[in-house]
């Protein structure tokens, strides 16, 4: 099979570069995501937030990523969702597979849209046992909002980056306690929006100077060691739940190997990480519009 | 009650492949494990490497089983379908001391017939793998180390030792044992179990199985060490399995390229603690025996740190123990007490051993049927596209991909669950799912359908490691 321009990834980015790429003239595109809707993360984020700066008003996640797989659909792109792209090679080719079997593609440009993953608590070295209840908040949020499934009752959050906060007002308004946002830095780790939204209207407490040194617990866990930087206190804690908002790292696996090579384009949040939607629709516009693009008219 | 021949008591590597063997004799054989599964043990943490044996003393039982399991670990592995990596291990020296240390293993292994060994110079060891930091004065290269995983492998041979007959009863404890005119009586709280041998492997707790119904002169007294895992996407890995012997004589240090392809580093050095708890003082020792043997490796790569509990077994007074300790207290009665390592290198040689032991004692015949073939799960990352994408065409389910780290499918997982997998634990060690760079945080949740949907439970019920380890709702530790 072949394609001219193959994006990895129908997140914001992913479609945002599809649809410029096709208004930039590129008639034969093909979107690919292991996911079965498009939108990558937004279809779980059901708060209002996104698009400001596009469309002039505040959307849900998924009303946003509606509104651009409607915009899609007047295109010829065409989606290959429930796609899982197992691999990238310099020889401009890419190995996918779903549920037909797997195809051999070749491609003459191709869009990484990949987005990012979050940093796991394995990466940290704390101590203590590895019981159940400990979930990164990117993970709670797809939890509750696409699957119905309840990560814990009394939730202490390490992290307070914007989805650390998200999160803390959705335990909040779900009935949940948040004991704390745990953050090791003198000041909020996310937005100043998102602290005025989601922690001050609740009076969640955030304890800055603080991290999570020990994990206690033999089956599910029951409680964490903090440490306080400054003074080096430590106090035991308890909780049912731990939820990580340590940073995100964009998903570029696919392609670490390869180089630079000229038909490789990067696109959102696998390029770098962007706090609102609108910025990483507008780089990725602008990615599309390049990739639309055949390398020999480029050169 | 139930009635068998022999009653295995423990479902660890040693356990499962004492149970394997015994079915090389017609013998109606049970393996008892007080958990939900099995390999969930000392066996689910260690460092992994299946070793040539030059680190014991001629002549001994350990030192012979260990030279000859090795000899013997492709067949075994091969038999029973899992991966097993004979990348060679280099021990590595930066002054005149460990050198000498290395000289004296040398020598030791030589005269053991381990083959292969050559003493490299430390130039010569940098051209072999050039990730060792500069200083490497010198290295005992051993061609024939390897690398398995240690729970792959004891799930098959608790898969093998089923498929020819071995009963394996599950959350079964043996809590009590007494005797009885034909052998032994072994309560459970759950049923009786009468047999005519015993073979005790369980673990940690072997001294105490044993004191039982006999006493016990070798005791366990158990220290934990720390380790590390990092990413496979991670730089300056050595190929090479790296055992770093320190010039002032303290602990060693292990750099193990895994089946997986993740890089694991350890154990620590710290005070002794007995339990599967991580302490912060045994991650940063790793981290700096890390950088001293291997400096760039980049500690963010970290994906995982884990403990590991070693059953070391002491006499009454105290002083350690350094053979393996095969305690046969009562007729037809034998334990295997404070097995550390190279118990994962010999667990078939162990089980073999005292298979052998308990059917002389019943005047066994050799059961002429046992087929030691075993097939694992077809494993959709290890395959060639063409098997692949053939494996999609007999089973869709081959075709969805749930642990995006490491490759997994769900034809993979189903297959696990329907062999018995029942936490996300026992999937994880049957798949390799949640193993990789985000450590299960993007695959739990479908994980969790596929478990309750298989198992017939809710997702509330579904647990990591058994019961008291929900993953969903919180609110149940009081403590
Ligand atoms: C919880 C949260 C809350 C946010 N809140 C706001 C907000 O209120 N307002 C705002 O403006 N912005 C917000 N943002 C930021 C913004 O939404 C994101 O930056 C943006 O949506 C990222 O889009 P993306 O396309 O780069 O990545 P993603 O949405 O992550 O899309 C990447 C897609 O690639 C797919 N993929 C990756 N690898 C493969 C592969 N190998 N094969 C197939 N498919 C693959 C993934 O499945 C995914 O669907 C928030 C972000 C998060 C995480
Ligand atoms: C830190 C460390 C590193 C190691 N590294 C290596 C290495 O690199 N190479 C190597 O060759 N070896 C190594 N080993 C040795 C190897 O891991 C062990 O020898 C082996 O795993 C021991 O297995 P086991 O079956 O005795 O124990 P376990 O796996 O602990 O199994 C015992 C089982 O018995 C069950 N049980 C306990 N009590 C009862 C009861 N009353 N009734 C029913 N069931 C019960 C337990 O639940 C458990 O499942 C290492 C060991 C340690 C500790």
């Amino acid at each position: 099979m072949k394609t001219e321009l193959l994006i990895v990834g129908a997140g914001a980015a992913g479609m945002a570069a599809a649809l410029s790429a096709w208004e930039a003239g590129c008639r034969d595109i093909l979107l690919a995501d292991r996911r079965g809707l498009p939108g990558g993360i937004l279809p779980q984020c059901l708060h209002k937030g996104f698009g400001l700066a596009g469309y002039g008003t505040e959307l849900t996640g998924p009303d946003y990523a509606a509104r651009l797989a409607q915009r899609l659909e007047k295109t010829g792109v065409r989606f290959a969702l429930g796609t899982e792209v197992l691999e990238i090679r310099g020889d401009k080719t890419a190995v996918l597979s779903d549920r037909r079997g797997l195809t051999e593609l070749c491609f003459d440009r191709l869009i990484l849209a990949a987005g990012c993953r979050e940093k796991s608590i394995g990466s940290l070295p704390v101590a203590g046992t590895r019981p159940a209840g400990i979930f990164t908040a990117g993970q709670t949020q797809e939890m509750m909002n696409l699957h119905g499934q309840d990560p814990g009752k009394e939730i202490l959050i390490l992290g307070s980056g914007d989805l650390g906060m998200i999160m803390a007002r959705q335990f909040t308004l779900a009935g949940k306690h948040v004991i704390a946002l745990v953050e090791k830095d003198a000041r909020c780790g996310g937005m100043a929006r998102n602290f005025h939204r989601c922690i001050e209207p609740y009076a969640i407490p955030v304890l800055y100077r603080t991290t999570v040194t020990q994990i206690h617990g033999a089956g599910r866990i029951n409680g964490v060691t903090l440490r306080h930087l400054d003074s080096g206190r430590e106090e035991r804690i308890p909780c049912d739940t731990l939820v990580t908002a340590l940073g995100l790292i964009p998903e570029r696996v696919l392609v670490r190997k390869l180089g630079e090579p000229v038909w490789l384009f990067l696109a959102g949040n696998c390029r770098r990480v962007h706090d609102l939607v609108d910025s990483a629709v507008a780089e990725a516009e602008q990615v599309g519009r390049s990739a639309a693009i055949r390398l020999d008219k480029a050169l | 009650m139930q009635a068998f021949d022999v009653v295995v008591i423990g479902g660890g590597l040693l356990g499962c492949f004492a149970a394997r063997n015994l079915c090389r004799w017609k013998l109606d054989t049970a393996l008892l494990e007080a958990r939900e599964d099995v390999c969930t043990g000392v066996s689910r943490a260690n460092t992994a490497i299946v070793y040539p044996g030059f680190d014991h003393k001629p002549g001994t039982l350990k030192a012979e089983m260990c030279v000859r399991a090795n000899a013997g670990f492709e067949t075994l592995c091969r038999e029973l379908d899992v991966p097993f990596h004979r990348c060679g291990s280099l021990m590595v020296s930066f002054g005149e001391k460990a050198d000498a240390v290395l000289k004296k293993k040398y020598e030791n292994g030589h005269s053991m017939g381990v083959p292969g060994l050559r003493l490299l110079s430390g130039e010569e060891a940098l051209r072999m793998e050039p990730a060792l930091a500069a200083g490497v004065t010198s290295a005992l290269y051993a061609p024939t180390t390897g690398t398995v995983n240690p729970w792959e492998l004891g799930i098959a041979a608790c898969e093998s030792a089923a498929a020819n007959g071995a009963k394996l009863c599950l959350n079964t404890r043996a809590l009590a044992i007494s005797r009885t005119a034909e052998g032994y009586r072994i309560e459970t709280g759950r049923e009786d179990f009468i047999c005519r041998a015993v073979i005790n492997c369980s673990g940690l707790y072997a001294d105490r199985v044993q004191e039982l119904l006999f006493p016990s002169p070798v005791h366990i007294a158990p220290d934990a060490a720390d380790y590390l895992i990092l990413d496979k996407a991670a730089e300056n890995k050595p190929v090479h399995i790296i055992q770093y012997e320190p010039e002032d004589g303290g602990k060693g240090f292990n750099a193990v390229p895994t089946v997986e392809g993740s890089l694991l580093l350890g154990p620590s050095e710290r005070d002794n603690e007995t339990d599967f708890a991580v302490r912060a003082d045994g991650l940063s020792f790793v981290r700096a025996r890390a950088e001293r043997v291997l400096p760039g490796l980049d500690p963010e790569d970290t994906i995982r740190s884990f403990a590991a509990v070693r059953p070391n077994p002491q006499r009454e007074d105290g002083s350690s123990i350094g053979s393996f300790v095969i305690e046969n207290p009562g007729p037809g009665f034998w334990s295997l007490i404070g097995i550390k390592t190279p118990g994962l290198t010999c667990a078939d040689e162990l089980g073999r051993y005292v298979a052998e032991k308990a059917a002389a004692f019943l005047h066994a015949d050799a059961n002429e049927a046992f087929d030691g073939h075993r097939s694992g799960i077809p494993k959709a990352g290890r395959m060639c596209w063409e098997r692949r994408n053939a494996a999609i065409q007999a089973n869709p389910d081959y075709g969805e991909v749930i642990c995006c780290c490491e490759d997994v499918t769900k034809a993979e997982v189903l297959e696990a669950i329907r062999r018995g997998a029942v936490t996300l634990d026992g999937v994880k060690r049957r798949t390799g799912t949640g193993m990789g760079r985000c450590q299960g945080s993007r695959c739990q949740e479908k994980l969790l359908a596929l478990l309750a949907q298989e198992l017939g439970v809710s997702e509330a019920e579904v647990t990591k490691d058994g019961a008291g380890s929900e993953i969903l709702g919180g609110g149940r530790n009081e403590n």
